[in-house]
């Protein structure tokens, strides 16, 4: 699940998190994002990671990171303990996309979750023209050792956080390196965008 | 490499402890490795587990058997004496220098035995302040210790927190469970029950508690270990011999392991000592001071800290050592937390653990290059 154009990404992701915030990584690989971010955001970074080697290269790094599991662990922590969290690449993984999505918005006053669109038009494509399980730069497992247990589109995600009560506040294009304020479903963003990227709070 | 240094502290005024009374002029052994630089800022602080003691990286006098943590303190070693300076003090209660139940009593000239006063985790902390002052430290960079060693950094960042800038606990727990008090209780009784033991007046005997101590060594080795890791090291081989004995010899190459432990233990460790320090171990409670609240306790907790359980580990299981890191989340703490797969059970902190080694390197080099 490595992020691809890693920098591009970390600099949109960088563009919704004011300086000085307390942030927390959840699925937080190598501790590059909290790396950059906190170079050029200052931030107080925390980390979690479920890969332990990973962990070991947060901790060379000088990155606090808790070995652990979103599914799991983000219990642990007080509401609103942080200013951010961060969940890229990482909702398709997780084994409840649902409370994971209630954990990081009780743990956090906002929340930036970025996943794969799988109502992109290449998927769709991939699907009606071939009849096999999309496989690409951003989706690079085969369908039976992929790591992802629910796939979802942009619009399937708007509805998640419409359930949940959880509000959109932005969305991010990241080909177009763009953010912009939410104002509901949009038919270029759920065709068009590769990755959807949103920033979302719940009181 | 090192040298074995006394020193003697509390000469102004008495150290209280918890259980009333208090220690003047107590003995304090301990070594040293690496440097104390111009700022005073690359102190490593050792705490030593139960049998453990002041030789972390040094030749044992007795056993002639290297340091317990040779592997990781030293110099190019994860804690990297080139780089820092390494203290490693004996508990007060211990019988390798300090203070304890087999040393003189200042006020009548015999061994103190079982007048010695009963202490907690907290008075070991305490004492080893007064070393740290003694030494001109103000800030300690970093406190790290297992199992009881790691009983030592909590309660190190919940009594001095502004003196401690980094903190690594492993394998440990915030308070013994009943389980853990269950196995001290046993290793005790197993003393006591030894008609060498002579309440604790045996040091000029020729007649010295050497079966019940170590019997209680056997006990509390079986806990040190995994079933798993006994089980691929021992299984059910005989030791020595092709057919079983029909007798109460050692058949099992386990039993003989164990006994060898026992047997080697009784030539370095003193059976008071061993129902002292087990009896500061069961009486811990980091909170106790603060009404039962964990997150009181820590509340002045400022320092960066990194947890460590080892999987296999069920004397102070993963579980436990999540508790404290819930905590120290909870505060909103600088925390790091691995737990490191092994079948050593919690020994582990004492092995070849090469993972557990990174861990703990990466972590110090980054927290002192962040200084």
């Amino acid at each position: 699940m490595s992020l691809i154009n890693e920098n591009k990404d970390f600099g949109v992701i960088a563009e919704l998190i004011p300086n000085n915030a307390s942030v927390i990584d959840v699925g937080c690989n190598d501790g590059s994002l909290l790396e950059y971010l906190r170079k050029y955001k200052n931030i107080d970074g925390r980390g979690m990671e479920i890969d332990q080697k990973k962990v070991q290269l947060c901790l060379a790094k000088g990155i606090s990171v808790i070995e652990g599991d979103a599914d799991t662990d983000l219990y642990d922590y007080p509401d609103k303990l942080f200013d951010y969290s961060i969940l890229t690449y990482t909702l398709q993984a997780t084994k409840s996309p649902k409370t994971v999505m209630q954990q990081l918005v009780r743990i956090s006053k906002k929340a930036i979750i970025s996943f794969p669109n799988f109502g992109h038009w290449k998927i769709g494509a991939s699907l009606l023209l071939n009849r096999k399980m999309p496989v690409s730069k951003k989706l690079s497992y085969s369908w039976h050792e992929t790591p992802n247990l629910h796939f979802c589109t942009i619009n399937d995600f708007i509805d998640l956080c419409e359930e949940l009560e959880i509000k959109i506040e932005k969305k991010g294009d990241l080909s177009n390196k763009k953010l912009s304020n939410f104002s509901g479903k949009n038919f270029l963003d759920s065709y068009f965008n590769e990755v959807g990227l949103f920033l979302v709070s719940k009181d | 490499m090192c040298e074995n240094k006394i020193v003697t502290l509390a000469e102004d005024e008495p150290l209280n402890l918890d259980g009333g009374g208090s220690l003047s002029k107590f003995k304090t052994a301990y070594t040293t490795y690496g440097k104390l630089n111009d700022k005073k800022n690359n102190s490593i602080l050792v705490c030593h587990a139960l049998t453990g003691d002041q030789y972390v990286a040094s030749d044992h006098p007795i056993t002639k058997k290297n340091g317990w943590w040779s592997m990781v303190v030293g110099p190019d070693k994860p804690i990297d004496t080139n780089k820092f300076f390494v203290i490693c003090p004996n508990v007060i209660g211990g019988c390798m220098g300090s203070t304890g139940p087999k040393e003189i009593n200042p006020e009548n000239g015999k061994e103190f035995a079982t007048d010695f006063p009963v202490i907690t985790i907290a008075d070991m902390v305490r004492a080893q302040k007064l070393l740290i002052d003694y030494l001109g430290i103000e800030k300690i960079f970093c406190v790290t210790g297992g199992s009881m060693g790691g009983m030592l950094v909590l309660e190190w960042l919940s009594k001095f927190p502004e003196m401690v800038h980094s903190a690594v606990p492993i394998a440990t727990a915030t308070n013994h469970s009943a389980q853990n008090i269950a196995l001290n209780e046993l290793a005790r009784q197993s003393i006591m029950a030894d008609p060498n033991w002579q309440s604790g007046n045996y040091y000029h005997s020729d007649k010295k508690p050497m079966k019940g101590l170590s019997v209680a060594r056997m006990a509390a080795h079986i806990s040190y270990l995994s079933k798993e890791a006994l089980q691929s090291k021992f299984g059910r081989n005989l030791q020595d011999k092709n057919s079983l004995d029909y007798s109460f010899d050692a058949d099992f190459q386990i039993e003989s392991y164990l006994r060898h432990q026992g047997f080697t233990f009784v030539d370095r460790f003193d059976a008071n000592s061993y129902l002292y320090i087990t009896r500061a171990m069961d009486y811990f409670d980091v909170s106790s001071a603060n009404n039962g609240s964990l997150i009181e306790a820590f509340k002045n907790t400022q320092s960066k800290i990194l947890c460590v359980s080892f999987t296999s580990d069920w004397l102070y299981p993963t579980s436990e050592n999540k508790k404290i890191v819930k905590v120290f989340n909870s505060l909103g703490l600088n925390v790091s937390f691995i737990e490191i797969e092994t079948e050593n059970g919690h020994d582990s902190f004492l092995l070849d653990e090469p993972k557990f080694f990174e861990a703990i390197k990466g972590f110090i080099n980054s927290t002192f290059e962040n200084l």
